[in-house]
């Protein structure tokens, strides 16, 4: 018999509180000739399991309408380095900021060097990268926060370049270090045209802001070989490693599909 | 086998969205519920629905925000059908829900039974 469940929280206070989120790690590959390294690890997060808020897309939807995106993006944040720091050595993560974010909360490179030092994190291992970049970015504080982000040794990178409001405008003033070339361009680039012109047109802007491109949602070999061949280095996608909880990235099983992959390319060289 | 209908039900009441999700469930559709008008919103950006049923008061509007729901919705899926509950409903009221698009207008309470047979006449309408 199913029964009634009883009264829940309100969802925003379940994503917020404590243990509300689920937080996966997702390597960014550096292949460079014959030596692959972990670059850094994204720390992404999800909703409580069982709820709507489970799917990233709807979760974070659900937070731009709330207009809660400077809280979530602090929880985020420390969930993200507690789950990164239990990983051995010193690796680098890179953690999500909604770009209206860094525009209205000055004090976010005090609470990420807090955040980061609590767990034992030089702020030198963290990138910043800018999300949903809504018109209003350039307002209040974004340009002065970014540049004390960069005092603190943290660099900065831009998500879903080439998506809405990832402008030549951000690109400009930004001036980040790292370009990430979302997967609605990659998926499929090998085979398309246009696709590879966008690909190749931000890889050139890249070299022109001496950043680096990181191609995103690169899920088959044939997309990893054409973007080898542009001369992009650093990759992440499920033909890698898809996000993993951290229990399941220290496993390092993941590791050796990841040197099967990458020396199939190689091979092919 | 054909794919299950989505429905997409959205009510401040924990207690009708449960009682709608079960019943639309064991009818073979495919239900997701939402509480707040922003939750549906997070799921109507990422998913399409058939069918929305919604209540027209949820928590955090004015009163009749459900009407700004049909909007939304026939402005961003126009093949989505939307059903809106209410039981507070003015004759100004459901003319202004008409007049934006909704596809029923129904008064609470209604029989879980006669809204389905609602829903189903309005879908086998669209295919």
């Amino acid at each position: 018999m199913t029964s009634f469940p009883a009264a829940a929280p309100n969802l925003v206070d379940r994503i917020l509180a404590p243990g509300g989120l689920r937080v996966e790690l997702q390597p960014i590959l550096d292949v460079e000739g014959a030596l692959t390294t972990v670059h850094s690890y994204e720390c992404l997060s999800r909703g409580p399991a069982g709820t709507n808020m489970a799917s990233a897309d709807v979760l974070f939807e659900y937070i731009r309408r709330k207009k809660i995106e400077q809280n979530m993006d602090r929880v985020c944040i420390e969930a993200g380095l507690e789950a990164g720091s239990r990983l051995p050595g010193l690796p680098h993560f890179a953690v999500n900021v909604h770009a209206i974010t860094i525009a209205t909360d000055p004090d976010l490179p005090a609470f990420l060097k807090k955040a980061a030092s609590a767990r034992g994190i030089s702020t030198s291992r963290l990138t910043v990268e800018i999300v949903e970049h809504a018109p209003t970015w350039h307002e209040g504080s974004f340009l002065e926060t970014l540049t004390r982000l960069r005092e603190l040794g943290i660099q900065i990178a831009l998500d879903d370049v080439g998506l809405g409001h990832s402008n030549y405008k951000m690109i400009l003033e930004a001036n980040p270090d790292y370009l990430k070339i979302d997967r609605f361009f990659v998926t499929n680039c090998h085979n398309d045209r246009k696709r590879r012109a966008v690909i190749r047109s931000i890889a050139e802007l890249a070299h022109e802001f001496e950043a680096t491109v990181i191609a995103e949602g690169v899920e088959t070999r044939e997309e990893f070989d054409w973007l080898c061949d542009q001369g992009v280095r650093l990759f992440q996608g499920y033909f890698f490693s898809r996000p993993r909880p951290v229990e399941a990235l220290m496993e390092n099983t993941w590791r050796e599909n990841l040197a099967v992959a990458v020396s199939h390319k190689r091979s092919n060289a | 086998m054909s794919e299950p209908k989505t429905i997409l039900i959205v009510d401040d009441e924990e207690f009708i969205r449960f009682a709608l999700s079960e019943y639309f469930s064991v009818l073979g559709y495919r239900v997701d519920v939402a509480g707040e008008w922003e939750e549906a919103e997070a799921l109507l950006a990422s998913r399409r629905y058939q069918l929305v049923i919604s209540d027209l008061r949820l928590t955090g509007f004015g009163g009749t925000e459900g009407l700004e729901i049909v909007r939304s919705i026939h402005q961003r899926w126009p093949g989505t059908r939307v059903m809106l509950l209410t039981g507070y409903g003015s004759g100004e009221v459901k003319a202004e829900a008409v007049r934006r698009g909704v596809d029923a207008f129904l008064e609470k309470p209604m029989p879980l039974p006669e809204i389905a047979r609602i829903a189903d006449c309005m879908l086998a309408r669209t295919a």
